[in-house]
């Protein structure tokens, strides 16, 4: 068995344009899973029976059935009730947005929960709305203790933006797996694309580690 | 909406449905299995002062925790058959990556849960002459377990929904038996559907079940390790 690792070399191009798309997708899923799981999150902690519980179906809902189902769902189930189709980026984008939201939104609500009533108490008695106390005083304290949580699930976004693959979205698997039925070279194409993730995701991961122990020291 | 729902193509499947549930089950166990004999052998071998030992177990943990699992499978199902030189099976190249993937995790489970028992107990060990493994087999792993239980639960449902990527490789799973159905029926909305309800059945119960095990567990007084 000898490794030759000039045919992957020669398509450099298209693993650049696969990794485009997967920085595409993991971007989009980030800022949209991130941020609706801030509005679910809220939705779950609040005593608004209207807001808790539409939020605790979407998230149990989102969090326990697998990713790559509601990926395919979108891409071949919900075209059929509306009046457009949908591209192969938008299905996973979607599938892999809800997932991460759902998931964010415990981490948001256990942040939140995670402060001292009195902070609340402290900000009503300076005269602060619901909303002031919310933005001004309670979420800083606790986005800070959230972040580790956070980093960890954006490492899980970025590993689960491979699932784009599966409905032929062109992100590095997917040109992985064109340069290896091309070449014929199976084993020094996958071995490059997970070198290549694993090249990505081993700083996120060490920089997880690291604010988790500085976290550890100071709360 | 002018669309009409009609199930009776997927109740028609549901002998094909139900044996890819089967199978879907059947991997999640193997790795189970697995992954917990191999996360313990890592966690133990990563704890050891042996740099031999200390090392290659913490380079398998690294890489199983930080590549995406689609790659890996893919690696195993079609690198590896070339390198090695033996066939491989859907369900082997599956059984394999499952199982290093979540002896990762585990490994750590184990290393946290072991870690997270006081001194004191490996002192009160060896005061009885107990050696380093006696002590761990019989005074620290007991405990340590106990105080693991609520992470070996929510891994093992990471890993029920991460096994249904074993579609993708031609496993007949439940994933597949759907993508199955619906190509023949050309009704993928109510076959989906029902699929990710199956699905959300058997995830929740096993959800609800860890969620019990904790309360207990926290009721009993007992820490637990994430």
């Amino acid at each position: 068995m000898k490794w030759d690792f000039a045919s992957v070399f020669a398509n450099t191009d298209a693993l650049l344009v696969g990794a485009a798309g997967t920085l595409r997708i993991f971007a989009i899923c980030l800022v949209l899973g991130l941020s609706l799981g801030l509005v679910v999150g809220l939705g779950r902690y609040a005593r608004n029976q209207w807001l808790h519980w539409p939020a605790t179906a979407f998230v149990e809902f989102f969090r326990n059935t697998p990713v790559l189902v509601q990926i395919l769902w979108f891409y071949f189930a919900l075209p059929i009730l509306l009046p457009f189709s949908i591209s192969p980026l938008a299905a996973a984008a979607l599938g892999i947005s809800l997932n991460s939201a759902a998931f964010s939104a415990e981490i948001y609500r256990g942040g939140i929960q995670s402060i001292e009533p009195g902070q609340w108490d402290g900000a009503r008695a300076l005269g602060m709305s619901w909303g002031q106390a919310m933005r001004r005083i309670i979420l800083p304290q606790a986005l800070k203790r959230m972040t580790p949580a956070l980093t960890n699930r954006a490492i899980e976004i970025f590993k689960m933006s491979t699932l784009a693959s599966v409905v032929a979205y062109v992100e590095l698997l997917q040109q992985g797996k064109l340069i290896a039925s091309l070449n014929y070279n199976p084993i020094e194409a996958y071995t490059a694309v997970a070198v290549i993730f694993f090249v990505f995701l081993w700083p996120l991961v060490q920089f997880t580690y690291l604010l988790e122990r500085r976290l550890g020291r100071s709360e | 909406m002018s669309y009409r729902w009609d199930f009776t193509p997927v109740l028609a499947s549901s002998a094909l449905l139900a044996e890819g549930l089967v199978n879907t089950l059947k991997v999640t166990g193997v790795a189970l299995a697995c992954g917990l004999v191999i996360g313990l052998a890592l966690a133990l071998m990563r704890l050891s002062r042996h740099q031999l030992a200390s090392w290659p177990a913490g380079f398998v943990i690294e890489v199983f925790r930080t590549t995406p699992p689609l790659v890996q499978l893919f690696w195993f199902f079609f690198a590896l058959p070339l390198i090695v030189g033996i066939e491989m099976t859907p369900f082997m190249a599956a059984a394999v990556t499952f199982s290093i993937q979540s002896a990762a995790f585990f490994a750590e489970v184990f290393r946290a849960g072991i870690q997270s028992i006081e001194r004191g107990q490996w002192d009160g060990a060896r005061a009885i002459g107990m050696t380093n493994a006696q002590a761990m087999q019989r005074i620290i792993l007991p405990q340590a377990v106990k105080r693991m239980i609520p992470a070996f639960m929510e891994r093992a449902i990471e890993l029920m929904k991460t096994t249904t990527l074993v579609a993708t490789i031609s496993y007949a799973d439940l994933l597949f038996a759907a993508n199955e159905v619906s190509q023949k029926s050309f009704r993928p909305l109510e076959t989906y559907t029902v699929v990710a309800l199956i699905y959300f059945v058997v995830i929740f119960a096993a959800s609800q079940l860890s969620r019990l095990l904790e309360l207990r567990l926290a009721r009993s007084g007992e820490s637990t390790v994430h």
